[in-house]
């Protein structure tokens, strides 16, 4: 997996991943307020529950001064500082309050109130702790044996730090749990990107197989979003292929083109050079020459420089050397050469029929013009190499001039035919499909060429 | 001899008519593949120049359908489409020999020389009758040695006769191999013709042969 810095990848996780960031902590403060708000009022409950209870237990029998008919059940109002108290006072003195605060008081809780109802307060309790306080004014009438009539202010107040440890444990864990939900959903981005992106890579990995020359089309179908881009893709190779073949159909055409009017002017120079002296016309029949090199040269390279490596092209080699054995035997007829090929090994060239055609025929029919009685072609594997040797039992070439003739295609003999470029369009050729083409001496005496080109695979 | 050539160039067309006639042949030429397939299927030539890009029909097709009609004169092919793979299929169409633009006329000439001897069954370039000694390369006739004085038509009848020697051949075949399409054939020229080798060379070479035609043959094989 790639995440360089301008990774599609690395942009969809990491905005995902900062989005789900800010969406989990928000979630966290927002369920962390929720939850300390519930428990504050659970608390605020249980403070006006235990009011309650203390203003049922309160009683005037003893005259001016409350007491409790009946202890409150909750201990912690026994000890003494516990955390829990409660007070009643009367116009703003306590007349009555629990053990718990021993010897002091809780404090008046702001303007008074009417009977509304219960209100609470923060305070700062008797040991200087924050405390949570339930207060609620009632006047008391009709006491029995005592006339007394007055508002009395019953307050309550205990310690929420044991709710304060629940609020910071929930929310320990509520951010565990969402630290892991984060982590998951991460991980289910990361997933999801993975699965998007995969036609990308695979659209990726068709267009190095066509630039290998293994497809020449993008395979099967794509995703809705993705398909109008290999679409496109697609038309571009093709409309690539079709310039590259028209291309090389005028560039055929003009050489063959050129090659009548050649014709004609090379038989009027040689008319001309029968007649009188003919400077000019050696010097036509020259440049004539000259320029048939040019024209089958460039024919040959700008063929095969477009077929070699554009598509998955494949050639088995027997067929090809029993064709061109079977022609050379006719044309060559009159020459008492006899042409043997080894056609029973199946190889398969990687490249076109027609290159494999011209590049064998030009070194078989180079042999046959030099062989004194036989030409032989041999056929073998190396590794993933076709090894041709095409030996001849002519004179042969010093080792010296070996070199000389696949460069420039020079012709050793004007006496026999041909423009001599045939070894070098051949050596071009085998070149442009990574193979080569060298010159050794022969088993039965003559030139043995060397050819080894791309095996596509063996049969 | 007559050839046909089929060639669209008429440049080139020209120069081979020029140079084949020069060499002793009677030529017609054709311009597209039509015209050539038709001449070709008519006429009894001795062999074919065939160009492979012509108009209306291509050289192939002209030349499959004539080795699929029985036709099987030798036929050169004669073209800029060289590579082996088209040399290839044309020979499986049916082709003789096979040489690629631009070309030297002499190679041509050489090449058309083998392919008419080998047609005729002759090995060398020579061809021997008793005395008579006809050199195709050079287009010469010599008797015991001396080089025999012939107009291009003699030379013609006499090469013609020479290349099927032991054949009858009738007046009728004869006149259609010596003289060119446009030509105002008339047979009772070709007794003319007989009359005037048989004056240039030994007399009793050319039998005539009552009602067939007439045949060379060394008389007296002793």
């Amino acid at each position: 997996m790639n995440l360089g810095k301008d990774s599609l990848r690395l942009r969809l996780i990491a905005v995902a991943a900062l989005w789900c960031a800010v969406a989990l902590v928000a979630a966290w403060a927002l369920l962390s307020a929720l939850f300390a708000d519930q428990v504050r009022l659970g608390f605020d409950e249980n403070l006006s529950a235990q009011l309650a209870g203390v203003i049922a237990a309160s009683d005037w029998n003893d005259g001016a001064a409350p007491s409790l008919r009946r202890p409150l059940p909750d201990p912690r109002f026994q000890q003494p500082l516990s955390g829990w108290y409660w007070q009643i006072s009367s116009a703003g003195e306590p007349v009555l309050r629990s053990r718990s605060l021993w010897d002091g008081a809780l404090p008046r809780p702001g303007e008074g109130h009417s009977d509304s109802g219960t209100y609470f307060r923060d305070i700062t309790g008797p040991n200087g702790v924050l405390m949570r306080l339930a207060a609620r004014e009632l006047t008391i009438t009709d006491i029995k044996g005592a006339d007394i009539e007055g508002l009395f202010l019953f307050q309550l107040a205990g310690d929420p730090s044991a709710g304060a440890s629940d609020i910071a444990r929930f929310d320990r864990l509520l951010a565990v749990a969402l630290v892991v939900l984060g982590l998951g959903l991460i991980g289910a981005m990361v997933l999801q990107v993975q699965i998007g992106l995969r036609p990308l890579a695979r659209i990726g990995r068709a267009l190095a197989d066509i630039r290998a020359g293994r497809a020449d089309r993008l395979p099967g179908t794509f995703p809705s979003e993705i398909q109008p881009l290999a679409d496109e893709i697609d038309n571009l190779l093709g409309h690539q292929a079709a310039v590259i073949n028209r291309a090389r159909t005028h560039a055929g055409d003009l050489a063959h083109a050129l090659k009548t009017p050649l014709a004609v002017l090379a038989n009027e120079a040689a008319n001309e050079a029968n007649n009188d002296d003919g400077a000019l016309a050696a010097q036509v029949r020259h440049s004539v020459v000259e320029m048939q090199r040019q024209v089958d040269r460039h024919l040959a390279r700008s063929r095969t420089a477009a077929a070699a490596g554009v598509l998955g092209a494949r050639c088995e080699i027997a067929p090809v050397l029993s064709d061109l054995a079977r022609v050379l035997n006719l044309l060559h007829r009159d020459s008492g050469v006899t042409i043997f090929v080894d056609d029973g090994t199946p190889l398969v060239f990687a490249g076109e029929r027609e290159d494999l055609q011209e590049m064998l025929g030009n070194l078989m029919e180079n042999a046959c013009q030099w062989a004194a009685s036989v030409v032989r072609v041999g056929l073998a594997r190396r590794a993933d190499q076709i090894i041709l040797s095409i030996d001849d039992d002519g004179p042969g070439l010093p080792p010296e001039r070996r070199g000389e003739v696949l460069a420039r295609g020079v012709r050793l003999d004007e006496s026999k035919p041909g423009t001599g470029l045939g070894l070098a369009i051949v050596a071009d050729m085998a070149d442009l499909y990574g193979g080569s083409l060298s010159l050794h001496e022969a088993e039965i005496g003559g030139l043995s060429a060397r050819l080894e080109l791309p095996l596509a695979e063996a049969i | 001899m007559r050839l046909l050539v089929v060639e669209d160039d008429k440049d080139l067309a020209g120069q081979l008519r020029r140079a084949l006639s020069d060499a002793g042949y009677a030529v017609d030429l054709a311009g597209d593949g039509e015209e050539g397939h038709f001449l070709g299927d008519t006429e009894p030539y001795d062999a074919v120049i065939l160009d492979l890009g012509l108009p209306i029909l291509d050289g192939i097709t002209v030349l499959r359908r004539w080795r699929e009609d029985g036709r099987n004169m030798p036929v050169l092919i004669l073209t800029a489409r060289d590579r082996w793979s088209d040399k290839v299929s044309g020979i499986d169409a049916g082709a003789d020999d096979y040489l690629g633009k631009p070309f030297h006329m002499e190679e041509m000439l050489a090449r058309m020389r083998a392919l008419l001897r080998r047609t005729a069954g002759h090995a060398s370039n020579e061809i021997q009758c008793g005395a008579l000694r006809l050199d195709i390369a050079a287009a010469k006739v010599s008797l015991d040695g001396r080089l025999v004085n012939l107009t291009a038509l003699e030379f013609r009848l006499l090469s013609y006769l020479m290349h099927h020697q032991g054949k009858v051949i009738s007046r009728t075949e004869l006149v259609e191999h010596l003289y060119e399409q446009d030509f105002d054939k008339d047979s009772n020229t070709i007794e003319v013709f007989i009359g005037r080798l048989r004056r240039k060379t030994k007399a009793d070479l050319i039998e005539t042969v009552r009602g067939l035609g007439y045949r060379l043959t060394v008389a007296d094989e002793v």
